[in-house]
């Protein structure tokens, strides 16, 4: 990972000032510039009303009018393997991801894609794109990661929790219920990966002659309604990526896979030997980001 | 199914809204939110499950995005009443690879989200931007000071159309009398504009110039009563003074151009222009000189168009000056066409560019070439493919279309035909029956224009050369095939001739493979690799170039050049080769069923373009020697650069009035400042009027701005590009409700948008082109839905009669959907008894089909047939060019080459650039980055993180040589612009200044920055409206741009940038710089 905010921007080579770093600017040079907490497990406290068993399990339909065989988008496929993993109760159910540098190209469309769907105000941000440069002219090269939360197997976020709550689901997703959190931004800190950042209540359309009123649409995150509106939760929470839990829950693919103009995120269930995500988590050339801290990231890099 | 929740809640309506003229927007919509079940599915805890809209057909509307011009599929997903957030339609071929068929339900493929850019993402923050306008605003200061009032739509309108002392309360404008369009158009009877017409095409033809003086003298006798209408009766050419009202667009697309294009027929200017040669223009136009097509004993028909590489096919591809991963046409459906293969290594690429983008990232090479310097390193290729044998011998060796096809080839090309050498230059191809080998024919074709007349002409026949003799051919003739040799230098008859391809080996050989490369400032072996990749892989590998080769003086030779490679190579109408876009006719003229190009009341158009296009210098009454007083473009069209600055000259004549619809030539153009000299002059431009969203960087010169719809608001038919294989036609339709205030006309109301202003213009000036009968006995055209609905009838309905290749009709869900899915629609935009009504119950559910879809999409599988594509170009390529080699450079007096020749940079004169060089070491070039398109996307704040601002991207190496340091501020000063500002002509200088960065992507020696920042307008800086300041947001002024220190052309005045006189393109990377500490 690059140790300095200006990498992780494409414009000016300034340094960013505190308040882009409070507008989003930084994107995730917070937690990249953060001390790391020391991990242990002591603490994490089973959260016991996460729902298991077959009422988990959700049946969708095999659609009858999509051409799922032969040459289809690695999206119908994905999706595919989605059901197949939503019919099984949640427990039984292991969320990875796998990222394909090759493919990616830098474009930020799930960085923006995930701030529409999860309604992202300025600062918040859960997946941005981290891009390097190396080599001299002309031996140059850019690199390009993407940079969701790790939904680590061994998450330092959790433990560092005064009230319980963030944890681990049975899927594997590291969960936050802003009806709980208190904004201490322990977990903030915690995170190696600088995936959680902090809503601080701004709008886009602050300091504008018109607030516009998309900005105070309820988000739809856990399958819940968030109204921002009157400083609700979850202004004032810690916020991450969840790999849209909500739209697993609709048989949909996240948001940022969905969106991958060079088709560079797998998804999908690690229990399942047939998935495409399995697949591609056989292939030799993997790596994952700063495994040396016991993370134990449940999202790698093909590079 | 959810139940449809159209709540957009009172309280959110009573806070917000635009803020211009104070209003909320449409009444709030009630309804109530489906009460879900606590079910804690995910959570638990006591907070309630919630329904999930954006998974439901009745929360999602499918249209094409306008965040550029790329025209990608998406579906927009409405929350409360609101465009809330935008994904990939999976319908699209551009969002899904491969996209779905159409016969997905419209239940399944709400689920199925694919892919987008950012930019098009962001785009709710286009409609929904705190700095729209919402009511006509009219300037109520200087041009450009920026003090506005809003005025109602008819009052607008009446004084446009009957002129007067518009604005005696400015002052220094207390007396002038601005003239309206009524006045303008002073020609208003078609008869006696034909009659005229025919008889300036009469004087045009004449060649001799005393016998043209004559026709001159006779049409003063023939149109005496009529002469008075005319600009100049001593100049009839010139044509009347309707021409004094020029309408020019920046982004427009079909349906839209059809009102542009009907307004205009109905006014009788023939002064319509776009922008193409801000973008690529010399790319399109030496396509259109390639693709002339032999008809009739002589060169026409060539269409404005071009070919990119077929990405999901082609083995090996050269992209030159194209920027794919992040503009171009476009990220989101030509990335996925790539990384897929590039990553399984089964396709490789180089990429040539001076800067080191995101493409040149996926790479096996990268050439770092010396802008303007395509020509060198195209024809160090061609030199290379010609000594190795590289080239496709077969395919160049047909010379008619049978040989093409007895090759298995649908194309040919003109490489083989012998060329006329006089005097050592080569001119037209020899005619067989000029050198007695052959006796002419008379012959005698349908006319295309009218299918009751013929046209008859005298054939002579072309020749090529083979086994040691002349051979004649037609090259049409599809029954006899011929072939030429490929390489011929020799005299028949004692006329010297050459092959086309023998003159291409010629301009290739003036200098070696390593002297090319060096005026490339490329190496050597990596060009030799590039070329040896090309020839392995022939027909699946190919050139694809973009704005790079063409945005400079020499654009037109340098884009021949690439294209004299793809053509060498053979690849055209290959699966991985060169690909044409393929569309589904809306207008009518295909199919369908109705002609909507019909035009009631129409004045035939004619005289001299404003831009003097479409016609030889020569050939005018205006001849008078070279240089000209400004360039005239007899192969290209739609010159943006021209429109304003020629105005500023009055060549070839003063104008009146000028609309602007979606374009700002100030901030888009290379040195677009020289158009603030014009625009700020109401004593150069009486009159300028604009339709736009905000109040923009050229529209703050206007002395009105009508409120626009944005693309998320209104209809538009997006067509294709070329490098899809699909034949397609994406529709663009209202997916949210309109922001500004509604308007009525034809007592109809709808939105004010660039429809609402030239229907009222229409209606006042009684164009018969809009309102009752306007599409027919009985079929009025009082509101766009008149014309949008019928032209979606038309694509539905399809190309054949009988409904045989219609679309199916939607069955009830369907309709049911579509219905549902626009509760949130106002009556002034969507009314389904009316729209209904309009099409028919017959066609209904048939327009329901493809508007559910966002348009008519062929299946993947169709736009392939074996080894070639299924959608061919399938006609000659103009290898070498008779038309061209026909033109004179109206600078010079010279003709202009016939093949791909190495032209230096030069001004209009001729003159190279040394003497503005000297003393400024860095040469200026742009790029895009995937967050911005020009001027329109500063206000999607989503994009800001990404790139809050840019900067001046220079080499590490050069800063060391200047004592510059990365980050800080630096100035871009030329030898045309030493104190590096726009002058705003408005009291206000705005500095050329923006960061540095550093970075080894940069050529040394070359310095770029991304267009889309460093705005003056369009919600970056305060303006007063009613009185009150509306205070900018610093966001959108963030950055550089640095157009303003582009050169100008000292043989032009300065009055507008460097310009490629042949394809039209501006020049927009042959600026040298100093970059200095602001």
């Amino acid at each position: 990972m690059p140790d300095e905010a200006t990498r992780l921007n494409e414009g000016s080579g300034q340094r960013l000032s505190r308040r882009d770093l409070v507008r989003g600017a930084a994107l995730a040079a917070v937690g990249v510039t953060a001390s790391v907490a020391s991990v242990t497990t002591a603490r994490i406290a089973p959260r016991k009303h996460d729902a298991t068993g077959p009422a988990t399990a959700r049946q969708f339909p095999e659609p009858t009018t999509v051409p799922l065989d032969g040459d289809v988008d690695p999206l119908i496929r994905m999706q595919a393997d989605l059901r197949r993993a939503m019919a099984k109760p949640v427990e039984e159910r292991r969320w990875t991801m796998v990222i394909d540098t090759r493919k990616c190209v830098g474009c930020h469309a799930c960085t923006i894609a995930c701030i529409a769907e999860n309604k992202l105000p300025p600062g918040v941000v859960y997946r941005p794109v981290v891009q390097e440069e190396f080599g001299e002219y002309p031996n140059v090269q850019l690199r390009y990661f993407p940079r969701p939360c790790m939904q680590c197997d061994e998450p330092p976020c959790v433990p560092v929790c005064p009230v319980n709550a963030t944890w681990k689901r049975p899927d594997g997703v590291v969960a936050v219920d802003y009806d709980r959190c208190i904004g201490c931004r322990y977990c903030v800190v915690a995170c190696p990966y600088g995936a959680r950042t902090s809503d601080f209540g701004l709008d886009y359309s602050d300091g504008t002659p018109a607030p516009q009123p998309y900005e105070e649409l309820p988000n739809h995150e856990y399958g819940k309604s968030w109204d921002r509106a009157n400083h609700g939760s979850p202004v004032g929470n810690a916020r991450k990526c969840q790999f849209c839990l909500h739209r697993l829950e609709e048989g949909m693919l996240p948001q940022c896979v969905t969106t991958c103009i060079g088709r560079a995120t797998y998804f999908g269930d690690a229990n399942d030997p047939d998935s495409l995500v399995s697949e591609k988590a056989r292939e030799p050339n993997q790596i994952r980001l700063l495994e040396e801290h016991g993370t134990k990231p449940r999202v790698s890099y093909l590079v | 199914m959810n139940e449809p929740r159209v709540d957009l809640s009172r309280r959110r309506l009573l806070k917000h809204g635009a803020f211009l003229g104070g209003g909320m927007l449409a009444a709030a919509l009630a309804g109530e939110k489906a009460a879900a079940a606590t079910q804690n599915a995910i959570l638990g805890g006591g907070r309630a499950d919630a329904p999930y809209e954006f998974g439901d057909p009745e929360h999602t509307l499918y249209t094409v995005c306008q965040n550029c011009n790329t025209g990608c599929g998406v579906k927009v997903k409405i929350q409360e009443g609101l465009a809330a957030k935008i994904d990939g339609s999976p319908y699209s071929p551009w969002s899904l690879f491969p996209h779905l068929p159409m016969s997905t339900s419209l239940d399944e493929a709400a689920r199925i989200d694919s892919a987008i850019c950012p930019k098009g993402q962001a785009a709710v923050q286009t409609v929904y931007d705190p700095y729209r306008i919402r009511k006509v605003l009219k300037r109520a200061g200087k041009r450009g000071e920026n003090k506005w009032r809003s005025i109602p739509f008819d009052q607008a309108v009446a004084e446009i159309v009957e002129g007067g002392r518009l604005f005696a309360d400015v002052p220094g404008e207390e007396d002038r009398e601005v003239e309206g369009l009524r006045s303008i158009r002073a020609l208003t009877d078609d008869t006696v504009a034909k009659a005229m017409a025919d008889d300036v095409k009469k004087l045009l033809d004449e060649k001799d110039p005393e016998k043209k003086r004559a026709l001159v003298e006779a049409f003063t006798v023939t149109h005496a009563a009529n002469l008075g209408a005319l600009i100049d009766p001593e100049h009839p050419d010139l044509g009347p003074r309707n021409n004094q009202f020029v309408m020019a667009w920046g982004r427009m697309k079909g349906g839209r151009s059809d009102f542009m294009r009907r307004f205009g027929s109905g006014f009788g200017t023939t002064n319509l222009h776009g922008h193409t040669t801000v973008c690529q223009g010399s790319l399109y136009f030496t396509c259109k000189a390639i693709s002339e097509q032999y008809e009739a004993g002589k060169f026409t028909g060539g269409q404005k168009f071009y070919w990119q590489a077929d990405t999901e096919n082609a083995r090996y591809i050269l992209f030159v000056g194209a920027n794919l991963f992040e503009a171009n046409y476009g990220p989101t459906n030509r990335t996925v066409r790539l990384t897929e293969n590039l990553a399984s290594g089964r396709t490789r690429i180089a990429v040539a560019d001076p800067r080191f983008s995101k493409l040149a990232s996926k790479a096996e090479t990268w050439l770092p070439l010396r802008p303007g310097e395509d020509a060198p390193l195209a024809l160090a290729i061609i030199r290379w493919l010609i000594e190795n044998e590289g080239y496709d011998a077969t395919f160049l060796r047909a010379a008619n279309r049978a040989a093409a096809a007895a090759n298995g080839e649908t194309s040919w090309a003109t490489g083989s035909w012998l060329v006329e050498i006089k005097d050592g230059k080569p001119g037209k191809f020899v005619r067989a029956s000029d050198l007695g080998i052959v006796p002419a024919e008379m012959r005698s074709i349908p006319d295309p224009k009218d299918a009751t007349k013929t046209i008859e002409y005298e054939e002579k026949f072309f020749l090529v050369w083979r086994d040691g003799r002349p051979v004649a051919f037609e090259p049409n003739d599809d029954t006899t095939p011929v072939e030429g040799d490929l390489f011929v230098d020799t005299a028949i008859a004692g006329v010297q001739v050459k092959s086309g391809l023998q003159l291409l080996r010629e301009s290739a050989e003036q200098r070696t493979i390593a002297e090319w490369c060096e005026l490339a400032g490329v190496a050597e072996r990596d060009v030799v690799h590039v070329a040896r990749e090309l020839a392995r892989h022939g027909k699946q590998a190919g050139v694809d170039i973009h704005r790079g080769p063409a945005q400079h003086t020499n654009g037109f030779y340098n884009v021949l050049a690439w294209m004299s490679v793809n053509m060498l190579l053979g690849n055209f109408d290959w699966k991985g080769g060169m690909v044409k876009a393929t569309t589904y006719g809306y207008d009518g003229t295909k199919g369908g069923v109705l002609d909507l190009t019909k035009v009631p009341g129409k004045v035939t158009a004619f005289g001299i373009s404003s831009i003097r296009h479409d016609l030889a210098y020569e050939k005018t009454t205006l001849f008078d020697g070279y240089p000209a007083k400004r360039n005239w473009y007899p192969l290209s069209s739609d010159v943006y650069e021209e429109i304003v600055p020629s105005i500023g000259e009055a060549y070839p004549y003063p104008v009146k009035a000028l609309f602007l619809y979606m374009g700002t030539p100030v901030y888009a153009l290379p040195a677009g400042h020289t158009n603030i000299d014009v625009l700020a002059d109401v004593a150069k431009l009486p009159l300028f009027f604009v339709s736009d969203v905000t109040v923009g960087t050229t529209s703050m010169y206007a002395d009105y701005v009508f409120p626009d719809l944005t693309w998320l608001e209104r209809w538009e038919f997006h067509g294709s590009h070329p490098n899809m294989p699909n034949k397609v036609q994406p529709v663009r339709q209202p997916t949210a409700a309109p922001i500004p205030e509604t308007a009525t006309v034809y007592g109809e109301e709808m939105p004010v948008s660039f429809e609402a202003l030239l229907m009222g213009l229409a209606e006042k000036l009684d164009l018969k082109a809009f309102g009752p009968d306007a599409l027919g006995e009985g079929l009025d055209l009082r509101r766009p839905e008149d014309f949008y609905l019928r032209a979606v009838a038309n694509l539905a309905a399809g190309e054949k009669p009988d409904l045989e290749d219609a679309v199916p009709a939607a069955d009830a869900r369907e309709l049911e959907i579509f219905t549902r899915s626009r509760a949130h629609l106002p009556a002034s935009v969507f009314d389904e008894a009316t729209w209904r009504e309009i099409v028919g119950e017959e066609l209904w559910p048939r327009v329901v089909y493809v508007l559910n879809r966002g348009g008519r999409f062929e299946e993947h599988a169709k736009g392939f047939d074996g080894d070639r594509l299924k959608h061919v170009y399938g006609k000659l390529l103009c290898l070498y060019q008779e038309k061209t080699a026909g033109v004179k450079h109206s600078g010079t007096g010279e003709a202009l080459p016939g093949v791909a020749t190495y032209v230096p940079l030069r001004d209009f004169a001729g003159n190279d650039l040394s003497a503005q060089s000297e003393g400024y070491d860095l040469q200026l070039i742009t790029h895009r980055t995937i967050t911005q398109t020009k001027s329109r996307t500063i206000g999607n704040y989503w994009l800001q993180p990404i790139m809050p601002e840019n900067a001046v991207l220079m080499n590490p190496a050069d800063a060391d040589r200047l004592g510059l340091r990365d980050g800080q501020q630096v100035r871009i000063v030329s030898a045309t612009n030493p104190e590096g500002v726009w002058d705003l002509k408005n009291g206000r200088k705005k500095p050329i200044v923006g960061a540095l960065k550093l970075t080894q992507t940069m050529r040394p020696g070359v310095v770029s920055f991304v267009l889309g920042f460093g705005h003056w307008a369009t919600g970056a800086e305060d303006i007063v409206v009613d009185g009150e300041v509306v205070k900018g947001d610093p966001r959108r002024a963030t950055g550089i741009h640095a157009n303003a220190a582009m050169w100008t052309d000292p043989a032009l005045r300065h009055t507008t940038c460097l310009l490629d006189p042949v394809g039209g393109s501006v020049s927009f990377y042959d600026t040298k710089v100093r970059v200095e500490p602001a």
